[in-house]
C-alpha cells in the first residue's frame, strides 16, 4: 500500500469512461526553505475518482494549484493527457473543471450571470451558452436562487453553485479542493450527492480531509505527508487500516 | 473574443454591483461641480469689481483681457480637478485585482480558458471605461458655460482628452499596486504615494542646473506638464506616447504581477 517517495506510485485503475490522465513525475514545489511537495511522482487514469488525503498543510492544495497551473513548480513535472500546465496552459484549461471552497466565488453576481461567465470564459456563447446554464441549473438543482446573489445563497447553495460552474462546460478532469469545509451536515450530504452523481463520468481528484467523504466518493486515494506521497492505492486498502488516522501522521513509511 | 467579452461583461456586473462606483462617480461629478461654482463665483465677483471700481491701474468698467471664463473659470478647474483625481481614482482600482487575490477568485479565472494578458486587459479596458465615464460626467457644467464663453469645440475636445488621457494614466498606476498586493488598503495607500510622486517634478529642475540630462529626466516623467499641454489646447505626439507609455508599462507590470504570483506562491 505504502510507496516509496519518488517513485511511479500504484498502477492506474482501470478506464470507467470518458476523462482526462494526470500524471506527475518527480513533482516538488518550495516555498523558500519549505518543500510543500516534495518529489511526488502519482498517475491518475482516466475515469478514476482519486481522493488526495492528509492534514491541514500536507500539501494537497499546493499540489492542486501545480495541476491546475496556478503555481509553477520548483522540480519535476505534471501533464494533463501529456500536456503541460507551464508549456500549454491553455490545453489544460480546456480539460479542467476546477472548483475551490466555498468563499472562492463571486458574491456581487446573480447566480446565473455568473454562471453565463464561468461558460463565456470557456468559449460557450450565444445559444449553446444558455443551454449550457439552464442544464447546469437543472442539473445542481439551482432553479430557487438562479436569480438570487451568490453571496446572500447559503453555504450550501453557494458549494453547489461553484460546482456547478466547474462542471458547466463538461471538463474531462474536475478538481474540487474541500467540498464541504464548513458546511453544516445536511449541506454536506447535499453536495456530496451532487458529487455521487457525476463520478465516473471523468477523472475526479477529491482534495478532502474527511475520511468518510473520501470512502464514499472516491475508488483510490493518496495520502500526502509534509509533501510527500505516504499511500496510494484502492480507497478501501488505504483507509482500512486500524488507525487510518496514523497516514495522516506519516507513521505508515 | 468569446471569453475576453465574457470577461469584461462580469467586471461591468461586478463594479457597478458595488456602491463605490457610485460614491466615485458622485464625488467626482460634486467636487467638479463645487470646482466650477467656486470658480464662478470668482469670476463674476471679479467683474463686478472691475465693474465697479478701479482696480490694478483699470479705470471703472474696463475688463482686462486675461479676466474671462477661460482664463479664470476653466482652467483652474481643470487643473484642480487633475489634482483631485489623484485622491478619488485609486478608490476604484485598488479592489480590481487585490480583491480578487483576497477573495481567492483570481484562481476561479486562472483555471477558465482566459489567458492572463486577456485578464489584465480586460480589467484595464473596464477601469478605463469607466474613469473616462467619470470625467465625462464631472465635464458636462464646465463644457457648457465655456462653450458660450467663447472657446472652441476643437479646443474643448482637446482639454477632454487630456483629462481623459491624465484619469486613464492614473488609473494604470492604480491598477499596478492593486496587481501587487491583496490587500486593497495597500493598493490604495501605494497607488496615492505614487500618483502624488510621478504628478510634477518641474519644480526640481531649476536646482538641476548643473545636471541637464537629469533635469529633462524628472520633467520627463511628470504627469502634470503633459496635461497642461493639453488644456491649452494642443495635442502633442510627445504627449500621446507618454500617456501610452505609462498605459503599456502598467499593463506589463499588471500582466508580470500575475505571473510573479505563479512563481512566488
Amino acid at each position: 500500500m505504502t510507496e516509496p517517495k519518488g517513485q511511479e506510485a500504484g498502477s492506474p485503475a482501470p478506464v470507467q469512461g470518458g476523462g482526462a490522465r494526470v500524471e506527475a513525475r518527480g513533482l516538488t514545489r518550495r516555498f523558500g526553505p519549505l518543500v510543500a511537495v516534495d518529489d511526488l511522482s502519482l498517475t491518475i487514469a482516466p475515469g478514476e475518482a482519486l481522493g488526495l488525503l492528509g492534514a491541514n498543510g500536507a500539501g494537497k492544495t499546493t499540489f492542486i494549484r501545480l495541476v491546475t497551473g496556478v503555481l509553477l513548480p520548483s522540480g519535476g513535472d505534471v501533464l494533463v493527457d501529456g500536456h503541460s500546465p507551464v508549456r500549454a496552459p491553455a490545453e489544460v484549461c480546456k480539460r479542467l473543471g476546477f472548483v475551490a471552497e466555498t468563499s472562492r466565488i463571486y458574491p456581487d453576481l446573480r447566480v446565473r450571470s455568473f454562471l453565463r461567465f464561468a461558460g463565456g470564459a470557456r468559449d460557450l456563447a450565444g445559444a449553446e451558452l444558455e443551454r449550457a446554464v439552464d442544464a447546469t441549473i437543472e442539473r445542481f438543482h439551482l432553479e430557487e436562487v438562479a436569480k438570487r446573489w451568490v453571496g446572500q445563497l447559503s453555504k450550501g447553495y453557494q458549494q453547489r453553485v461553484s460546482l456547478a460552474q466547474g462542471f458547466l462546460h463538461d471538463p474531462p478532469l474536475m478538481i474540487v479542493d474541500e467540498p464541504t469545509s464548513g458546511l453544516d451536515p445536511l449541506q454536506q450530504e447535499e453536495v456530496r450527492a451532487v458529487l455521487r452523481e457525476l463520478r465516473g463520468e471523468r477523472t475526479l481528484i477529491l482534495c478532502t480531509h474527511d475520511l468518510s467523504e473520501a470512502r464514499d466518493l472516491t475508488e483510490r486515494a493518496a495520502v500526502l505527508h509534509r509533501g510527500r506521497l505516504v499511500a496510494h492505492g484502492p480507497t478501501s486498502e488505504v483507509l482500512g487500516g486500524a488507525d487510518s488516522l496514523a497516514l495522516f501522521r506519516g507513521e505508515a513509511e | 473574443m468569446i471569453r475576453f467579452l465574457a470577461l469584461v461583461r462580469k467586471e461591468l456586473l461586478v463594479l457597478f454591483a458595488s456602491p463605490l462606483a457610485y460614491i466615485v462617480l458622485a464625488l467626482v461629478v460634486l467636487v467638479a461641480g463645487l470646482l466650477f461654482f467656486d470658480h464662478l463665483r470668482a469670476y463674476n465677483q471679479i467683474l463686478f469689481l472691475f465693474q465697479t471700481s478701479t482696480m490694478g491701474g483699470f479705470e471703472s468698467g474696463t475688463i482686462p483681457d486675461h479676466v474671462n471664463l477661460r482664463e479664470t473659470v476653466f482652467f483652474p478647474v481643470m487643473e484642480n480637478l487633475g489634482f483631485i483625481l489623484i485622491g478619488l481614482i485609486p478608490m476604484i482600482t485598488m479592489r480590481v485585482f487585490a480583491e480578487e487575490r483576497s477573495r481567492g477568485t483570481d484562481e476561479i479565472l486562472l483555471t477558465t480558458r482566459l489567458s492572463p494578458g486577456q485578464i489584465v486587459a480586460g480589467k484595464f479596458l473596464v477601469t478605463y471605461g469607466f474613469v473616462v465615464l467619470a470625467m465625462l460626467a464631472s465635464f458636462v457644467y464646465p463644457a457648457m458655460a465655456i462653450l458660450q464663453g467663447g472657446i472652441g469645440v476643437q479646443h474643448l475636445s482637446s482639454v477632454f482628452f487630456g483629462l481623459s488621457l491624465l484619469a486613464i494614466s492614473l488609473a494604470s498606476i492604480g491598477l499596478v499596486c492593486s496587481a501587487f498586493t491583496s490587500s486593497q488598503f495597500m493598493a490604495v495607500v501605494a497607488s496615492w504615494a505614487l500618483c502624488f510622486v510621478l504628478w510634477d517634478w518641474s519644480w526640481l529642475t531649476p536646482f538641476l542646473r548643473d545636471a541637464e540630462s537629469l533635469a529633462r529626466f524628472v520633467d520627463a516623467i511628470s504627469i502634470h506638464p503633459r496635461y497642461s499641454v493639453f488644456a491649452e489646447g494642443v495635442v502633442r505626439l510627445e504627449d500621446l506616447i507618454y500617456f501610452l507609455g505609462v498605459c503599456l508599462v502598467s499593463y506589463a507590470l499588471a500582466r508580470f504581477a500575475l505571473d510573479w504570483r505563479r512563481v512566488a506562491g
